[in-house]
């Protein structure tokens, strides 16, 4: 990029990095957040750029990876991760954040971000093309952007981008008596075509995150003239064709010969659906019938570990589950409560019983240490004779008797809200489990008085309490309302500088301990497990595979 | 059928939004999900939707799956495919191996044949088929790698692939034929007319033939019939474990991603086979027993 059009932080950035203040990783991060080519912001972080050029990967072969095969309807509708993962070969992204939490774009070059942040300009790369042969130009990504913000088409790119390209009006329409309101565009020129190569994105709000919201998952740039239809032999922009695609049994992508890009190592990868039982993901992995897993569930690990030949490759990411009330009913509208709540968990008890220690410490504040503007505070140990107290000075000296909301599948979550539920039994506090079916629970997860709720994985610590902690927003599912947190989130999310924005995050941090909702035991590891003669995998938090990357020595 | 379907129609309809949800995802908005029930006919009342699908069912349009993304015939044809051939060698071992079994040991009952036999299948039928599957491929697949792990048949048919469901279920049923023929034979061989005819100097192997077996597989008949039933239906598990792309993988598959059409389509086939094989099995009965023929 050019200097003249350089977002204006980045020279601080860079003085940071040379003061030692932010590590190399938050400099790449928020350097490339910036428009800083990942190549040149590698560069000046003296680190050597990942090894994106594979001279030693073997060219040619093929693999199988046993993953589910689910139903696409429409890509931009997609709420699992496993479908993503035989379309991400095929179809592109405009950015892709990728192992390290670095954005880099993908069909992108470039993107500029005004000094408020309001304004995105975003450039796309000139070589970028259909494999029909077409040029990927400005208007296929409009064409796109438009298609997932109308609330028509479905997608959940919507709920992330609401607040900075939406808007609400009333339909007019009428539903049990309730006025219908529906999302717009919040102005004719939110989503502007400049040239052929570039765009511009003016939002009604400062937004920091733009690029990596262009890889939530179902986002792919689909072609507007098959009009996003998903079949097999649809036309994009990436290395690979679906020849095949089975549900419930497999599908194939192969090498096409027209890419664009840097030509793929592997000709062919299939998809095996071995079902949802993890005898059969072991079984099939022992005798060789598929060369790696989609996701190793933990307790199959030592199974696993002891096949000869099986790389197991984990990451720890910002997945969790939160115990959380409805902070503006009894009991939970009792700050003592809540903390007493956190204070009889003895989190790592938690983690070496369900879990066998594969999972990191949760310290009740929800942001994870893998978050650039994580600040670490003293830890909160297990204490019952203070929780004890607590709920004693809070008017329950006899303990409390409540009932809890959760789900049984992943089974973790099960697991461990009965290992608390003995915990919170220490401290007086009688909790009886509400196991529902995961689509009963997702009608209600928002609404029990008491429940245990998955969160997922999300790159900065900001997205994540500005979603779920801040007064009114929709899915604020405690209901908590602090105008303190409120105003100090506000100001962390205006605060380009992770150094500065780690101050302020820190007293929300505390306000989350002290007073928040949530009793929050753990974060997720996540694992897959590959054979070694399978070359370049590296494992995603939100277990993305990047089938470009990958190769397989010859047997 | 008509019954089993309305009630399965009206279970669905005590969940409204599921379908929704369950296509779009939790964190989809309350709009976008009104918006695809309506695009999808969902927002008619429950009744309309009842008889118009009866209807169309009736005259083969069984339409089309929400998971699959396929007419639920076509996916209902293979799926019961796959099951038929694994039915079929179940049927092939299980068949003569416990009658043989049964027969040989309700000939001398009490001598050490019966004995071995009454413990090998009291100590295989008590092992339910979800360890039987743990320990049959802890043998075989991982100690001594002979055989497949799983068996989704995708490079096409395998035998090596059949080998371990099939065991499973022979291990599991055989145990319980074997018993009752057993215990069948056991009775014929006490009854009047077979001391008679072994006590007139008839060979011991034509009085077995010619005049026990016929009389012993009365019950183990009937059996055999229900088991195909059982087949349909109660292989959920096996199927489900070696990643057996049948019928009943299907039927889990289908209440789990909550495909309505499809979970029709199969229920109806279940209950029309219960029925069949019932048919078939009084039918068998009045062959193999002449005393039903006059009442």
């Amino acid at each position: 990029m050019t200097v003249d059009h350089e977002h204006p932080y980045l020279s601080q950035l860079r003085q940071q990095l040379r003061d030692n203040r932010i590590d190399r990783r938050e400099f790449l991060r928020t350097a490339t957040l910036l428009g800083m080519a990942a190549g040149a912001a590698y560069a000046v972080a003296g680190l050597p750029a990942p090894a994106r050029a594979q001279e030693e990967m073997p060219k040619g072969g093929k693999i199988r990876i046993g993953m589910h095969v689910q139903e696409i309807k429409d890509p931009q509708t997609l709420s699992w991760v496993e479908p993503t993962n035989v379309l991400r070969g095929c179809v592109q992204y405009l950015t892709v954040t990728d192992q390290a939490n670095i954005t880099r774009g993908q069909l992108l070059e470039k993107w500029d971000p005004s000094e408020d942040l309001k304004t995105w300009t975003l450039t796309i790369r000139q070589e970028a093309k259909w494999r029909s042969g077409r040029p990927f130009t400005a208007d296929d990504a409009i064409w796109n952007i438009k298609r997932v913000l109308d609330p028509k088409t479905g997608s959940s790119v919507l709920g992330l981008m609401k607040g900075y390209m939406l808007e609400e009006y009333d339909t007019g329409a009428q539903k049990d008596g309730k006025p219908v309101k529906s999302t717009r565009l919040w102005s004719d020129k939110a989503i502007e075509k400049i040239d052929d190569k570039t765009l511009r994105l003016n939002c009604k709000a400062p937004q920091l995150a733009v690029p990596e919201h262009m890889f939530h998952f179902p986002f792919f740039m689909l072609d507007p003239a098959e009009n996003g239809a998903f079949k097999v032999g649809m036309n994009g922009t990436g290395p690979y064709e679906i020849v095949a695609y089975n549900v419930g049994q497999n599908a194939i992508v192969r090498a096409s010969k027209t890419y664009w890009g840097k030509p793929v190592n592997l000709d062919e990868v299939e998809f095996v659906d071995l079902g949802t039982d993890s005898g059969a993901t072991i079984a099939a992995l022992a005798s060789g019938q598929v060369d790696g897993v989609y996701d190793v569930d933990f307790s199959e690990l030592d199974t696993i570990k002891a096949l000869p030949d099986i790389n197991i490759h984990s990451v720890t990411t910002a997945q969790t589950s939160v115990v959380r009330g409805k902070c503006d009913q009894k009991p939970f509208n009792d700050a003592r409560v809540r903390q007493a709540l956190k204070l009889a968990i003895d989190q790592q008890k938690v983690i070496d019983i369900v879990f066998r220690g594969a999972a990191s410490v949760g310290e009740h504040h929800h942001v994870a240490p893998v978050h650039p503007e994580y600040a670490k505070l003293p830890m909160i140990h297990q204490d019952i004779p203070k929780a004890k107290q607590l709920l004693a000075a809070a008017g329950y000296p006899d303990g409390l008797k409540l009932e809890i909301a959760c789900k049984p599948s992943p089974a973790w979550e099960l697991a461990s809200v009965t290992v608390m539920t003995e915990m919170w039994k220490q401290a007086g506090i009688d909790v009886k489990i509400n196991v529902m079916p995961a689509a009963s629970f997702w009608q209600v997860w928002d609404k029990v008085p008491f429940g245990y709720t998955a969160w997922t994985h999300r790159p900065l610590g900001v997205m994540v309490l500005g979603l779920a902690y801040r007064s009114g927003v929709p899915w604020n599912e405690s209901n908590y309302s602090n105008p303190e947190f409120d105003r100090l989130l506000v100001q962390a999310e205006g605060i380009l500088d992770p150094d500065k924005r780690r101050v302020v995050m820190a007293k929300l941090e505390q306000i989350m301990q002290e007073d928040g909702p949530v009793v929050q035991p753990l974060w997720r590891v996540v694992q897959a497990a590959y054979h070694k003669k399978v070359k370049g995998f590296r494992m995603h938090p939100t277990e993305y595979i990047f089938l470009d990357e990958l190769a397989v020595e010859k047997a | 059928m008509l019954a089993a379907s309305l009630l399965l129609f009206l279970l669905f309809e005590l969940m409204p939004g599921d379908v929704a949800v369950a296509e779009l995802g939790p964190y989809s908005t309350p709009e976008q999900r009104d918006l695809w029930m309506a695009a999808n006919g969902y927002d008619q009342p429950a009744m309309l939707r009842y008889f118009a699908w009866l209807g169309h069912f009736a005259i083969g349009q069984w339409g089309e799956s929400r998971i699959f993304l396929a007419p639920v015939a076509r996916i209902v044809g293979t799926r019961l495919e796959n099951t038929a051939i694994l039915g079929f060698w179940f049927f092939a071992v299980l068949i003569p191996l416990s009658l043989g079994m049964g027969v040989l040991a309700g000939m001398r009952e009490g001598s050490w044949l019966d004995r071995a036999v009454s413990a090998i299948c009291i100590l295989t039928t008590s092992v339910p088929p979800f360890a039987s599957t743990v320990l049959v491929s802890a043998v075989f697949v991982f100690d001594l790698h002979w055989l497949p792990g799983t068996s989704t048949m995708l490079d096409g048919f395998s035998y090596r692939q059949l080998v371990m469901p099939v065991m499973v279920l022979v291990l599991y049923d055989f145990g319980y034929i074997a018993r009752i023929t057993r215990a069948t034979m056991a009775d014929v061989m006490a009854t009047p007319y077979i001391r008679a005819a072994i006590l007139r100097g008839l060979p011991y192997r034509r009085v077995i033939l010619r005049h026990a077996l016929r009389n012993a597989l009365i019950a183990p008949f009937t059996l055999l019939m229900l088991h195909v039933n059982w087949l349909i239906a109660g292989v959920i598990v096996v199927e489900y474990f070696f990643a057996f792309k049948g019928f009943g993988s299907l039927i889990l598959e289908a209440s789990l991603g909550k495909d309505l059409y499809l979970l029709e389509a199969c229920t109806m086939i279940t209950v029309a086979m219960a029925t069949l094989t019932q048919t078939i099995s009084d039918l068998g009965y009045l062959v193999l027993n002449p005393r039903m023929r006059s009442v």
